[in-house]
């Protein structure tokens, strides 16, 4: 009976089970997509770690490796196979520096080889091509011995090298970014070159402690690095990730095993990005079911409301409260568990396709457990609407059922105040909360705003519509024709009318909301993306001396047009420093309204400072000539010279000697680099040495006089330049004092002390890091501006020449960048590298707005775009399908009309008009809503998971995209609304008058 | 023993924000076995009348006894088994008596679903309204005709006490108009089912043995053996039945002649 049924209403049947399917499958969406999201903002994490946060390096030096790094990686199938190794340290007879005696598994294949081949028996090695090692020769190292007879003579091993490497790059993943030998492949002073050889050399030699001369079982240490495999490893492996950390952290203390690993800060930062996709995602979830059991409220209703005269009949003959009940709610429980299965399959191919879609490639889809438990759970709200309806229909009294005219009961008011009351207060708690930062649950109430606000305002609209269509009847009554009275009489009397506007105007003014807040916030991303990156390409390349990346940038770019040089410091504040007239021709990010109306150019060239003449300094030895006082009585003085040598980012200090007492000359070797290019003098100093006992402090005044640089064998006498003393500015006569306190130092002026600066924010007269991180000085502000390229924080653009010549040499957290107007930087990129630069990433504004939109909040939004407007295009099909059986009901009534002399076209223009006015009352009610919700909510619902100091950004709504979406609404119901018309005006024949009005 | 007692019943209902009266002081009292043709103009509230016998409203004021209980003493429960149990109704559109989806046989299924199921009875019924032979044939599918003896036959189905029937000839010719009424007669004669049926057809009230028509609510007139007689009202109220309106017009005076047996009512001339 129950089949019967639904086959007999099996449209509205069909419409329930697509409308029920639709919220079932909102929901498990939610969690499915959710998790895909956790999956890829967790592998975003690992990716962006350093080398030692995607891992460990587990180090015993009790033997066992392998059992013991199984027991560490137990239960963990997102770890890629340990790769083992062992390694002992010694020195070496003659040799001051430590060798490394490795073993890698796979190490030959992660060296180059330059001669010779890997080893492959015990006692074999294969050494550094800095070593200065050749194949075949035999190496002895202190610690590793073997025995020579029985009695235990032994002597070093002999360790026979038998192929030379060179060193591969220092970022390969194998190496667990350790350094075993020099990347450069200079050698070192303290550590040599590791030795690379077999585990059996372990077996025929053995290691003695250094001092004790006993035999060492233990001298090698094993050890295993051990990596997340991104492939393998996804949102669900995070809590054994954590647990694999806490049992790494904990080792050290319960075992002798140290864990290596810098997991415990790319854990953090991956849980506090998938911590902010919960809530907004929750939420929009929420707002989707929300709309989804509307219509599954008002659709479930029209199914019982359908089988009201069979609900009557069973009454009339007696059947009991529950058997009706039972009968009344039997086919919409049907409808609705066959749904479930159904919503959860729609639920996983549409989720599939959107982590398709939206996400990176590779990122699996599976159902979690929640998608199920939120499928049922969305199901559930059908079940309620069901069951109300069926109360309803059960007990109201059963005569109303067979009256011509039913009575109409009035609607009430307490579910729109309850609505209306919490969406005023959503709003007051968004509006008083202003940005909201924090995006973890406890501002969840205001986020959903947008989702209240709809509804909200859609319910209003649904109460006005009739008012003001009553009001415009009593036009049409007196002029206007029949269609326009019939129509609005209809629309003014109509339940179906406020059914439709709420459904219309909530789920449009969701949609409307999601694809404003898309648009703007696609926007936002852009254009702190565009600022964040400086340009439009941001190469990286490896760090060289700051003059050597401008030349490359010139040569490679002589136009001058496409490329510029910058150097980034972290601060804060942050420093950019960049080539001004480059900057400017590359368009590097710059907004004037945000700079008082200043354009980028003029910007720029207020940063360049004074060009005065550096103090180059090419050869084998320098001398200074200097005058000084004579030192105290037991203190020595020495003298420096600090220089920046081509070819290394630190400043290089030789040494002058000790002053003496007597005034004079004072000479030292230059490093080898100044011999082959200039080196640059960039300051004296002087150190105290105090005796064991002394009364005052020194206080020795030096003056330089002199400078000269031999070069070949011949001296040539450098111009003085001009002097500052930093910890004097007034001093400018070449002198300056050296004492325990306060010790000076003089630098030749060949900057402005106070660089010329862009600032963004509050930077006022704080220090700022210099390429030396040395927080020296100020910088003199020229330019302010609400953001600057490629500054997210506040900070300061300046000139990269004057930041040159103000820092004694380029620290290791300076990142270096070459910005580019161009998308496609192959070319520039194949430049670059052909004058000595190397590459090392490149990134695109886009790619970096593309990585604010893989963020939490931003995955959240295109969930809600993508199922908003599905839920919009469903509530619209609802919609005309409700007016489609609303005026069936009356095609008695219409042919009637027709009867009575009517015209077609009068009927037609009444059903028409009827349905425009319903949804376009709806569609253009959740218009007002959604750019309510979007005025309301825009920039202060987070956009990012760290929202960004720096652009202010513009949370401008674009206008087509909202355009098209109300545009094509209006335009599909208009022809649907045309399409129904023609079918009911159909089936209006005057034979129907014969049967009893239905 | 009566089946049916009215006691000054009175129905009001809302509509539009305004109360209408739609029975006032009707006392009826009906006997187990009778059948009686429910009379009247539309409007008149027989219909209501009707409604209020099968238990699906509750009087406004006075007191309604059906199979000797008291309506207004009965719980819900309680009314819809007694309603399941003894009382049968055909409603005025023959389709809203059925599930047009359901056969003819599980059309009278579901009617007595709510008691013991009588599959004989049911093939019976379905025998004696000339639908035996309907097979799986949706009720929504049948003519109007076939509709409203199965109507009938369903509304037999719980061989109820009380069969109530509002218009059940409407849309049957002659012939199957007889044997609706034959079969209400027969279902009297048999089983001592009381039949109630509104009719605006003379065929059936002549067919009936009691006919009491309602007028402006109130019981006006009734009829026993073809001949009809005009009801005092409870304050001593009568209706002048229309067939005598040329004579004594509403609105016209009339003087009382005190009789042996009666009064006698004559137009004064103003």
């Amino acid at each position: 009976m129950i089949l019967r049924g639904l086959w007999e209403r099996r449209t509205l049947s069909l419409v329930v089970l697509l409308i029920a399917i639709v919220p079932i499958a909102s929901a498990a969406v939610g969690p499915i997509y959710s998790a895909a999201a956790r999956t890829t903002i967790a592998r975003d994490a690992v990716e962006a770690a350093p080398l030692e946060g995607r891992g460990w390096r587990y180090t015993t030096t009790e033997g066992a490796i392998e059992a013991k790094v199984a027991e560490f990686t137990a239960g963990a199938d997102f770890t890629s196979r340990p790769i083992l190794g062992m390694e002992t340290t010694s020195g070496r007879p003659g040799d001051r520096r430590a060798y490394s005696l490795v073993w890698q598994d796979g190490q030959c294949e992660h060296l180059t080889l330059a001669e010779g081949r890997c080893p492959a028996a015990a006692k074999e090695v294969l050494a550094s091509q800095a070593s200065g090692f050749e194949v075949g020769e035999r190496i002895g190292l202190s610690s590793i011995v073997e025995f020579v007879s029985a009695e235990g003579q032994r002597r070093p091993a002999k360790l026979e090298v038998v192929g030379i490497y060179r060193p591969g790059p220092a970022d390969d993943p194998f190496w667990f970014g350790r350094t075993l030998f020099s990347p450069t492949g200079e050698p070192g002073e303290n550590k040599a070159d590791a030795l690379f050889t077999v585990p059996q050399t372990r077996l025929e030699t053995y290691t003695i402690s250094v001092g004790s001369g006993l035999r060492d079982q233990s001298g090698w240490t094993d050890y295993a690095i051990v990596y997340i495999d991104l492939e393998r490893f996804d949102e669900r492996d995070v809590e054994k990730l954590a647990a694999m950390q806490a049992a790494a952290e904990s080792a050290g203390r319960n075992t002798n095993a140290i864990v290596y690993s810098r997991v415990a800060d790319m854990l953090k930062a991956m849980t506090a990005n998938t911590g902010s996709l919960g809530v907004p995602t929750l939420l929009v979830i929420a707002q989707l079911v929300g709309l989804g059991w509307m219509l599954l409220f008002q659709t479930v209703g029209d199914l019982v409301r359908a089988r009201g005269a069979e609900i009557a009949l069973a009454r009339l003959r007696g059947h009991g409260r529950v058997r009706v009940q039972v009968f009344a709610l039997a086919e919409p429980l049907l409808l609705l568990a066959a749904a479930v299965p159904l919503g959860l399959l729609v639920g996983r191919a549409a989720a599939g396709a959107m982590i398709g879609a939206l996400l990176p490639a590779g990122v699996p889809v599976f159902f979690p457990p929640d998608a199920a438990l939120a499928g049922v759970a969305a199901m559930l709200g059908g079940v309620l609407a069901a069951a109300l309806a069926a109360w309803r229909t059960a007990t109201r009294p059963v005569t109303e059922e067979w009256r011509r005219t039913p009575r109409r009961t009035a609607r009430g008011w307490v579910l729109d105040a309850v609505v209306l009351a919490v969406t005023a207060l959503g709003l007051v708690e968004l509006l008083a909360t202003g940005v909201l930062t924090d995006v973890s649950g406890r501002s969840s109430g205001a986020m959903a705003v947008p989702g209240l606000v709809a509804l909200g305002v859609a319910l209003l609209a649904s109460r006005a519509v009739p008012v003001l269509t009553t009001r415009l009847f009593g036009v049409t009554r007196r002029r206007g024709g029949l269609g326009p009275f019939l129509a609005l009489r209809q629309v003014a009397r109509g339940p179906v009318t406020a059914g439709s506007v709420i459904v219309l105007g909530a789920a449009f003014g969701l949609a409307t909301f999601a694809v404003s807040a898309w648009s703007a916030t696609t926007g936002d991303y852009a254009e702190a993306a565009r600022f964040h990156n400086g340009a439009a390409t941001a190469i990286t390349v490896r760090p060289v001396e700051p003059n050597r990346l401008v030349a490359a940038v010139n040569a490679a770019d002589p136009g001058g047009r496409t490329a510029a040089p910058v150097i980034k410091m972290p601060g804060p504040p942050q420093l950019i420093a960049s080539d001004p007239a480059r900057l400017a021709a590359v368009g590097a990010a710059w907004r004037a309204d945000l700079a008082g109306g200043t354009s980028l150019a003029k910007a720029a060239a207020a940063l360049p400072g004074p060009a005065s003449p550096r103090v180059w300094v090419r050869g084998d030895r320098f001398r200074a000539v200097v005058t000084h006082d004579k030192p105290p009585k037991g203190w020595t003085i020495k003298l420096f010279a600090t220089l920046r040598v081509p070819g290394q980012l630190r400043p290089g200090h030789i040494p002058l000697g000790e002053l003496t007492g007597r005034s004079g000359t004072h000479e030292w070797n230059l490093p080898p680099g100044c011999e082959r290019s200039d080196c640059e003098l960039r300051a004296f100093t002087g150190e105290p040495i105090p005796p064991p006992q002394f009364a005052a402090s020194a206080y020795v005044r030096v003056a330089v006089t002199g400078l000269a640089v031999r070069d070949q064998g011949r001296w040539r006498t450098l111009d003085l330049p001009q002097w500052r003393v930093d910890e004097d500015p007034g001093k400018r006569d070449g002198a300056f004092a050296i004492t325990m306190v306060g010790n000076q130092t003089l630098r030749p002026v060949t900057y402005d002390p106070e660089m010329a600066a862009v600032t963004v924010g509050p930077v006022g007269r704080k220090v700022v890091p210099g390429l030396d991180n040395a927080f020296a000085d100020p910088v003199r502000g020229v330019v302010t501006s609400a953001a600057a390229p490629g500054l997210t924080d506040v900070g300061v653009l300046v000139d990269l020449e004057q930041a040159d010549r103000h820092a004694y040499g380029v620290h290791e957290k300076a990142e270096f960048q070459v910005w580019s107007s161009l998308s496609d930087t192959a070319a520039l990129e194949r430049a670059l590298e052909r004058q000595g630069l190397t590459v090392v990433s490149r990134r695109t504004a886009a790619d970096l707005a593309a990585s604010f939109a893989g963020q939490g909040p931003g995955l959240a939004l295109l969930l809600l775009l993508v199922s908003a407007l599905a839920a919009a295009a469903l509530a619209l099909g609802r919609t005309v399908l409700a007016l489609y059986t609303a005026a069936r009901r009356r095609a008695y009534e219409l042919a009637a009309l027709e009867a009575s002399g009517a015209r077609v076209a009068a009927l037609r223009t009444a059903l028409l008009l009827e349905q425009v006015i319903t949804v376009a009352a709806g569609t253009l009610a959740g218009l007002l809503a959604g750019l309510v919700a979007a005025g309301a909510a825009l920039g202060r619902i987070p956009q990012f998971a760290a929202p960004p100091i720096t652009p202010p950004l513009p949370h401008e709504v674009a206008v087509a995209p909202v355009a098209l979406v109300v545009g094509a609404a209006l335009l599909v119901s208009l022809l649907a609304a045309v399409v129904v018309s023609e079918l009911l005006l159909r089936g209006i024949r005057v034979e129907r008058l014969r049967d009893a009005p239905a | 023993m009566s089946v049916v007692r009215c006691d000054g019943i009175v129905q009001i209902y809302k509509a539009q924000d305004v109360e209408v009266v739609a029975l006032r002081d009707v006392d009826l009292v009906i006997d187990e076995g009778e059948t009686v043709a429910l009379l009247g103009p539309s409007g008149a509230g027989k219909s209501t009348l009707l409604w209020l016998l099968a238990g699906l409203l509750r009087p406004s004021a006075g007191r309604l006894w059906l199979d000797g209980a008291d309506v207004s003493r009965l719980n819900q429960r309680r009314l819809d088994r007694l309603r399941a149990a003894h009382i049968g109704m055909v409603l005025q559109n023959p389709a809203r008596n059925l599930i047009g989806y359901l056969s003819a046989a599980q059309n009278v299924a579901f009617a007595q679903r709510a008691v013991k199921r009588d599959r004989p009875r049911a093939r019976d019924l379905l025998h004696q309204v000339g639908l035996s032979d309907a097979g799986d044939r949706p009720a929504g599918r049948m003519s109007g005709g076939e509709q409203q003896r199965l109507a009938v036959a369903v509304a037999l189905a719980n061989a109820p006490k009380l069969l109530l029937a509002d218009e059940p000839t409407s849309q049957l010719d002659e012939e199957s108009g007889t044997r609706v009424v034959e079969l209400i007669k027969r279902a009297a004669a048999d089983s001592g089912t009381t039949a109630v049926v509104v009719t605006h057809d003379t065929a059936v009230s002549e067919a009936l043995s009691r006919t009491v028509t309602i007028r402006d609510g109130r019981v006006g007139a009734e009829g026993r053996s073809g001949e009809d007689f005009v009801v005092v009202g409870r304050e001593g109220a009568v209706q002048v039945p229309p067939e005598y309106h040329h004579l004594l017009p509403p609105g016209s005076m009339a003087r009382i002649e005190e009789l042996e047996d009666g009064i006698a009512l004559r137009r004064a001339e103003p």
